[in-house]
């Protein structure tokens, strides 16, 4: 009787455990083909989203065909349409042969969508799951297309080889532990039988039962064990307290790691995005969100085309593949004249993996190079007028030179000519690599000044000595003034002469004949002033905010005709901010210029 | 050796104008100077030049506006062009490819070697 109902009960259980196990095997299976569904689907669409859309029209076309075909996929794929930017169809393939009507709603979905998007839905008749996977087909930064493919779940049959097997495997350990378990439990239990029966009999009084009983069971060593397994028990409930004590610690430090990551990644000076493989996003630093001006709820968990509206960024991103991590020129350079005037992003891309080999989704960076782009754009510009002021008079070194060797200047005052433009253009080639090396010096901050007592009286006179055979050549007065007791500083004589001779000869070249030129020196607040006014061309306001950068030359025709490399000024200026002086320029266009340098005295003691 | 073929010269540079200048005039070119794109144009459109020989970085119009301007002109007789340029980057002169009969010479050049790209050109117009 007794047996009976065990057995009953060993039948029901063991039929309960292989329905919950045929769903747990059947739930299992479901995902891994999901799983496997979803990885396929991605890989696919992102496959054939690479071609471009007259590929699917020209020769290509049943080549891509046949190798979509060959693959393994073949037995899932249900449709594949590949449709242009008007939504007309290129390609329709429908391997699975079945007649199955697409919800409009996916389609629409699809065709709108700028990356890539993953949809569900069950077929109207046979109500097998298919998933559509669509994706964007970019050309030239644009969209071009859209590719979409449907994928159907296989059918998971619930008579399966691996399951019966697993089955039988199961049953068989339930029956033989169920077994096991029975018999050692009785066996286990006579001790106890035995045990309980002499209480009893002792209980009834009987003194020579209990001896007996006493002489054939001794309580002692199973009091100790049970004390023994007591002491065990007490042990691992204590280990396993404090392993859950480490494991809540450890997942504090995480929590702590996480959002000291999160901190870091706001504290970088540079936008990140990271999305998941669907293309949703699903983090934001704080300098993207500032640069977009949106809110984090509004971005976080929202497909990436909702809060990039360019097609550019979205195509790069969408073309980028695993081996252009490695690439160094793997970006795009953008500007967003939208959110931030006049600066240039550069969008780089990285692959976000699980630390395995699956790719899990992508970071991508946006890294202002303004300041990169405006030092490239000025290196460049630099080197090209170098290189033209440095084969100017080359090229008429050259050619004169050659005429010459040829024969070709028979007359002798023509000759003399020529030999006098040689010599001219060599000494402007080497004022030019001078002034160079002076300009570098400067920059490189090992142009040293050997600072000496300027006395004012003979520089003066050397400044004019240099600029007056032009002046009077052009029939230009040059008016000096200089104080009864001229001042003196403390300052480098050959740089400051150089720098005011500069000013100086400007103001003789662009100053028409007959024209007049002021220069003064005097001393003003414990500063040598110097004062030099033209009745020259002037300058525009645009060439005004330029008159100091090197190699910058004015556009007026009255100013570019003269020679010059534009480097002058911009030594002076340096020269004289070394001297810790200013220098201000005012003009005006047809009015002349009025250029102002001072000086600190400085301290001399004698003797020094 | 005679000839009546006439040679604009433009640049900016005085050097260089009286170098091929002289180059030219021994070679009887009949020469035409300017010292700019602008001046250099009117030239064209009033003269009409057999051959222009210019510089592209000049004050008032440059050697490219220049060309781009001229090259509708020669829809009514077309004319050699050389520019002449010290430009290191050959991506800047992507350009000369669209103009009709041009040619591009680097600096520094050889003055014979323009009078052989002429000779060259007058040659092949027969």
């Amino acid at each position: 009787m007794k047996f009976k109902k065990v057995g009953i009960a060993l039948f029901v259980f063991i039929l309960a455990g292989v329905v919950i196990f045929t769903q747990i095997l059947i739930r299992q299976e479901e995902k891994a083909n999901t799983r496997e569904i979803y990885y396929i689907g991605n890989q696919v669409v992102s496959l054939i989203a690479l071609y471009s859309i007259n590929d699917f029209k020209g020769d290509k076309r049943d080549f891509i065909i046949k190798t979509l075909m060959a693959y393994n996929f073949y037995q899932s794929l249900v449709y594949c349409f590949i449709s242009d930017q008007n939504g007309t169809p290129v390609v329709s393939l429908t391997p699975g042969n079945i007649g199955i009507e697409i919800p409009n709603y996916i389609q629409t979905k699809s065709l709108a969508a700028m990356g890539l998007t993953r949809q569900p839905f069950k077929t109207m008749e046979s109500g097998d799951k298919i998933y559509e996977f669509a994706k964007p087909i970019f050309e030239n930064g644009e969209k071009a297309g859209t590719v979409r493919i449907g994928l159907k779940l296989p059918l998971i049959s619930i008579i399966s080889m691996q399951r019966v097997s697993l089955l039988a495997m199961l049953s068989f350990f339930i029956i033989s532990a169920a077994a096991i378990v029975y018999y050692g439990f009785l066996h286990a239990l006579k001790p106890l039988e035995r045990f309980s029966g002499n209480i009893s009999n002792r209980a009834g009084g009987s003194a020579a039962v209990s001896n007996n009983a006493a002489k054939n069971f001794n309580l002692a060593p199973m009091i100790q064990s049970f004390e023994n397994a007591m002491v065990q028990f007490e042990k691992r409930f204590v280990k396993i307290e404090t392993n859950n004590k480490e494991l809540a610690s450890r997942i504090s430090v995480l929590r702590f790691k996480k959002n000291q990551v999160i901190h870091i990644l706001n504290s970088i000076n540079f936008g990140i995005i990271i999305i998941d493989i669907q293309d949703n996003v699903g983090h934001i630093n704080d300098y993207m969100l500032n640069l977009l001006n949106m809110e984090r709820p509004d971005v976080v968990d929202h497909p990436l085309e909702e809060i990039l509206q360019y097609p550019e960024i979205l195509s790069f991103v969408s073309h980028h593949n695993r081996l252009e991590n490695l690439k160094a020129n793997g970006h795009v350079d953008m500007v967003f004249p939208d959110l931030a005037l006049g600066e240039t992003f550069r969008i780089s891309c990285v692959h976000l993996t699980d630390g395995d080999h699956g790719v899990i989704g992508k970071i991508i960076l946006f890294n202002n190079v303004t300041g990169e782009k405006v030092a490239e754009k000025a290196t460049l510009e630099f080197s090209a007028h170098l290189s033209h002021e440095l084969i100017t008079p080359l090229t008429t070194i050259k050619s004169y030179s050659e005429m010459l060797m040829d024969g070709e200047i028979e007359d002798h005052e023509t000759r003399k000519e020529f030999y006098n433009t040689i010599n001219s253009e060599t000494a402007r080639l080497s004022r030019l690599i001078k002034d160079l090396l002076n300009l570098s010096k400067i920059q490189m901050g090992s142009m040293s000044l050997n600072k000496n007592l300027v006395k004012f009286d003979s520089f003066f006179k050397d400044c004019l000595a240099a600029v007056e055979g032009v002046a009077r050549k052009k029939n230009i007065s040059i008016q000096m003034s200089l104080p009864d007791n001229p001042p003196s500083l403390v300052g480098d004589k050959d740089q400051l002469e150089g720098a005011v001779i500069n000013i100086l000869s400007n103001a003789v070249k662009y100053t028409p004949e007959k024209g007049r030129i002021d220069f003064e020196l005097k001393e003003e607040n414990n500063m040598v002033v110097f004062d030099i006014k033209d009745t020259g061309y002037g300058m525009s306001r645009e060439d005004m905010s330029h008159i100091f950068d090197k190699f910058y030359r004015s556009n007026n025709p009255q100013i570019s005709e003269q020679q010059g490399v534009g480097l002058g000024l911009a030594i002076t200026s340096e020269i004289i901010y070394l001297h810790e002086g200013e220098i201000e320029v005012e003009s005006e266009l047809g009015h002349g210029t009025h250029f102002t340098v001072k000086i600190p005295k400085g301290e001399y003691y004698l003797g020094k | 050796m005679e000839n009546n073929s006439k040679v604009l010269v433009i640049d900016d540079e005085a050097p260089i104008r009286r170098v091929l200048e002289l180059k030219l005039k021994n070679r009887g070119f009949q020469v035409l100077l300017a010292e700019n794109g602008q001046a250099g144009l009117d030239i064209i459109k009033t003269q009409k030049p057999d051959v222009v020989i210019s510089d592209i970085n000049m004050p008032i119009m440059d050697g490219r506006t220049l060309c781009e301007k001229s090259n509708g002109l020669k829809k009514n007789g077309s004319f050699l062009t050389i520019i002449i340029t010290a430009r290191i980057n050959p991506e800047d002169l992507d350009w000369v490819v669209e103009m009709q009969d041009t040619v591009f010479m680097e600096k520094p050049f050889s003055p014979s070697r323009v009078v052989d790209a002429i000779d060259q050109y007058i040659g092949d117009q027969g």
